[in-house]
């Protein structure tokens, strides 16, 4: 679902009158608090999306899965401290449920880099392979164009590739995904330009 | 150009490729063979846009990771729905005593009829989440270890009986 962002002008009155209530989780939120085990229909909403940015985060099914894994669980156990923040001038941490699981999520994706850097195990599989695993349809031409992109976001510094991540992948709003990463609108909104510049000009290299 | 203008000229150019982006990935989403237009859009962006537009894609998990997952959350929601029961070491629950009683004669009954005290034993089962379950197990167990008719000696029963006859002698 496409989520509207601010719109550019006419003041507070305009702006409330574009920004839609992102609140499209409160039944089912409410009925998990009631009953732990409804948490079940949020879990099967926001799987994938959990799951493919603790992917393109860290490049690797297992860890993707472990970091899924602890996302889901702590979401489940803390859903009494969530607090739904329908209007974005609500404040800074303005939030709606998808909002505040990828926060959690983005947490774990630290926590688990943290403990690799302390425990390392593996080396990160080369950034090639991720397009490799989600062509499913094999072309190999497709393949080709699906690695250049991918190696040139991965070239990206991490936030500028987090904010690519969050808008292509999870096709987050410029709100939303300042609510996750703790950045002003504006501030989303540079970066997500710089990365598609720099991506575009890498890519128009690789094609040269 | 000043550096609080080249501010701004960044600032719209985000602005420009941020809207171009919602039309794009709206498109996207309807399937729309047309691709909007923004003339000023610089071109970089608009390539980089329309690539990752097609190249980012969804990874789904195995089902089999779901699977496991849902089973491991609705674990803890069952956990999570006994806990104001276990948690918190203030909730009281009541097993009722209905087995036989060791002993042959005397029984204490309350006034007027009322259900015996010693008929309800209130066990606490407090502690962290994580413990309920073994809690649980410990209160059943000494539940039932009440209720289990008891094997005992002549000797013992000698004694009770002694002591049984005494506290009737020291109520009448």
């Amino acid at each position: 679902m496409r989520r509207p962002v601010l719109g550019m002008g006419g003041g507070a009155e305009a702006r409330r009158a574009t920004v839609s209530p992102l609140d499209r989780d409160r039944p089912l939120v409410e009925a998990a608090r009631r009953e732990p085990a409804r948490f079940d229909a949020l879990y099967r909403r926001y799987l994938a999306q959990v799951y493919s940015y603790a992917f393109y985060e860290l490049r690797d099914h297992h860890d993707a899965e472990d970091v899924t894994e602890r996302t889901f669980l702590a979401a489940l156990a803390n859903l009494d401290r969530f607090e739904e923040r329908a209007r974005p001038e609500d404040g800074a941490d303005a939030s709606t449920f998808r909002v505040w699981l990828f926060r959690i999520a983005r947490n774990a994706v630290a926590n688990h880099r943290r403990d690799r850097r302390r425990h390392p195990v593996a080396p990160l599989e080369a950034a090639a392979g991720i397009p490799a695993a989600v062509d499913v349809e094999g072309d190999a031409s497709r393949g080709d164009e699906a690695a250049a992109a991918w190696r040139a976001v991965d070239r990206l510094p991490a936030d500028r590739r987090r904010a690519v991540v969050l808008r292509f992948v999870e096709e987050m709003s410029t709100t939303e995904i300042a609510a996750v990463l703790g950045r002003s609108e504006g501030a989303v909104r540079v970066l997500l330009h710089r990365a598609l510049r720099s991506v575009g000009r890498d890519l128009r290299g690789d094609r040269a | 150009m000043t550096p609080g203008g080249a501010r701004d000229e960044l600032e719209v150019d985000a602005l420009r490729t941020d809207r171009y982006l919602e039309a794009l990935l709206a498109a996207h989403d309807r399937r729309a063979a047309d691709t909007p237009s923004d003339g000023a859009l610089d071109p970089a962006v608009r390539t980089a846009a329309t690539q990752l537009t097609r190249q980012l894609v969804r990874v789904h998990p195995s089902f089999r990771f779901e699977d496991r997952l849902g089973g491991r959350l609705a674990e803890l929601a069952r956990t999570m729905r006994l806990a104001p029961a276990a948690g918190g070491g203030v909730v009281p629950v009541v097993f009722p005593y209905r087995g036989p009683r060791p002993g042959p004669v005397v029984q204490l009954r309350a006034p007027d009829g009322e259900l015996d005290p010693r008929d309800l034993r209130p066990y606490l089962i407090g502690g962290a989440l994580t413990s309920a379950a073994l809690s649980l197990a410990g209160a059943a167990w000494v539940a039932w270890r009440r209720a289990r008719p008891v094997r005992i000696s002549p000797m013992a029963r000698a004694v009770r009986a002694a002591r049984e006859v005494r506290l009737v002698q020291r109520l009448s």
